[in-house]
């Protein structure tokens, strides 16, 4: 489990780091400054998720969109960590218990992810 | 757009804070805490409002938790399933005191939680010549809970065996370090590594390396309470995420090699300067 979970985590922060990066380059390049200035407008992680992936999917994003994209993928990553524990739990240990107490925690990330 | 807090912060910040950054998460990952101890002193001096500078270090927080867990639990130092139990009192703990944050006065609160760092420091400080034992008996809800583990220290050479003991003391307490990082937006880990080792008898580097897991998760659930406010600053977020993860991968390198006793000793660091600044803050009223 601890390979699964240590390569989960690794995997969303080297993920996430390429994105940023790659994002900020970009920026740098269009508008030769670092600072990217904007704002993220009120909404909850899910929302900021689907927006970038819409923008992506149609197409019409910039790099702005490439760093939301890397800011999103670094704040899931403990979230996906919860969630394969939780499958981890139930399908390969049959940890009862522990497929409860994880499960608590991915009820309550769900929960806040929606929090408006 | 508020553009009061980016008068403050040209390129040369950008690289000062990516600078600082790596040094948060340095210290983070090898004190088991976020680095916002860090962070938010250097951000309020660039110029970011109180606020935006606890919204960015939340964040900071989720990074260095996965970059330095990254690590220690490949490497079967941090304990998972500690570490999952516990997560649960933490992370409602940090919805409760996130939602309340409104309505609490928040001078009293940092004071009072500088005291309590203060105080454990102190207690902490008495017996840090004591070589780490492992706990020979272990109570019943424990052992159920499966609060055992080993993991290999590199400073030794050797396989450390160790029981987790107390779980009863361990929930509340994890609930109550929750609470206060929701409430103030720091401390994320500072109390729960205290709660680890002293509580529940871990080894400094598990109890180190579980409360980096641990922090994650907490920051996360309070992340959305900011991110609906519209504090997180993505211009100011990215670098401080790159720096952040960077220092933090380092930190484990250090981490891993360190004794015991020497990880023990720079945590002891790290919490005496957190409970002065915390007291600073709030007589200060910054």
């Amino acid at each position: 489990m601890e390979t699964l979970i240590g390569y989960i985590l690794l995997a969303g922060v080297v993920l996430s780091m390429a994105l940023i990066t790659a994002g900020l380059v970009w920026h740098w390049l269009v508008t030769g400054r670092l600072q990217a200035e904007y704002v993220i407008r009120g909404t909850n992680l899910l929302g900021f998720a689907v927006l970038a992936v819409r923008q992506i999917i149609s197409g019409s994003f910039d790099s702005r969109t490439v760093i939301n994209l890397g800011i999103v993928t670094l704040l899931l990553t403990p979230f996906v960590r919860v969630l394969a524990s939780v499958v981890y739990f139930a399908l390969a240990e049959h940890d009862w218990k522990y497929v409860v107490f994880t499960g608590v925690v991915l009820s309550v990330l769900t929960y806040s992810l929606f929090l408006r | 757009m508020d553009r009061k807090h980016y008068g403050a912060v040209s390129v040369i910040s950008f690289w000062l804070l990516a600078a600082v950054s790596v040094a948060a998460g340095f210290v983070g990952a090898m004190s088991g805490m976020g680095g916002g101890i860090v962070l938010i002193p250097v951000l309020t001096f660039l110029g970011v409002d109180i606020k935006h500078a606890i919204a960015i270090s939340i964040v900071s927080v989720i990074a260095t938790s996965s970059g330095a867990a990254s690590a220690y639990v490949r490497e079967h130092i941090t304990n998972l399933k500690i570490g999952m139990f516990l997560e649960m009192f933490t992370i409602l703990g940090a919805l409760t005191g996130a939602s309340i944050t409104l309505v609490s006065a928040q001078r009293p609160l940092v004071i009072l939680f500088g005291i309590v760092l203060l105080a454990s420091w102190a207690t902490l400080f008495v017996r840090r010549q004591e070589d780490y034992q492992p706990p020979t008996e272990q109570d019943g809800v424990s052992r159920w809970l499966e609060f055992h583990g080993s993991y290999y220290d590199q400073a030794v050479g050797q396989e450390i065996e160790y029981k987790g003991v107390r779980a009863y003391i361990g929930v509340p307490c994890m609930f109550g370090a929750g609470l206060i990082a929701g409430l103030l937006g720091i401390g994320a880990g500072a109390l729960k590594v205290l709660v680890l080792d002293l509580g529940m008898r871990l080894p400094p580097k598990v109890s180190t390396t579980t409360s980096n897991l641990i922090i994650g998760v907490t920051a996360l659930a309070g992340t959305s309470v900011y991110l609906a406010a519209g504090l997180i600053d993505p211009g100011l977020v990215a670098p401080v995420m790159i720096g952040v993860v960077t220092g933090a991968l380092i930190g484990t390198r250090l981490l891993v090699r360190l004794s015991n006793q020497a990880v023990r000793e720079f945590f002891l660091i790290v919490l005496l300067a957190l409970g002065v600044e915390m007291l600073v803050r709030g007589i200060r009223g910054g």
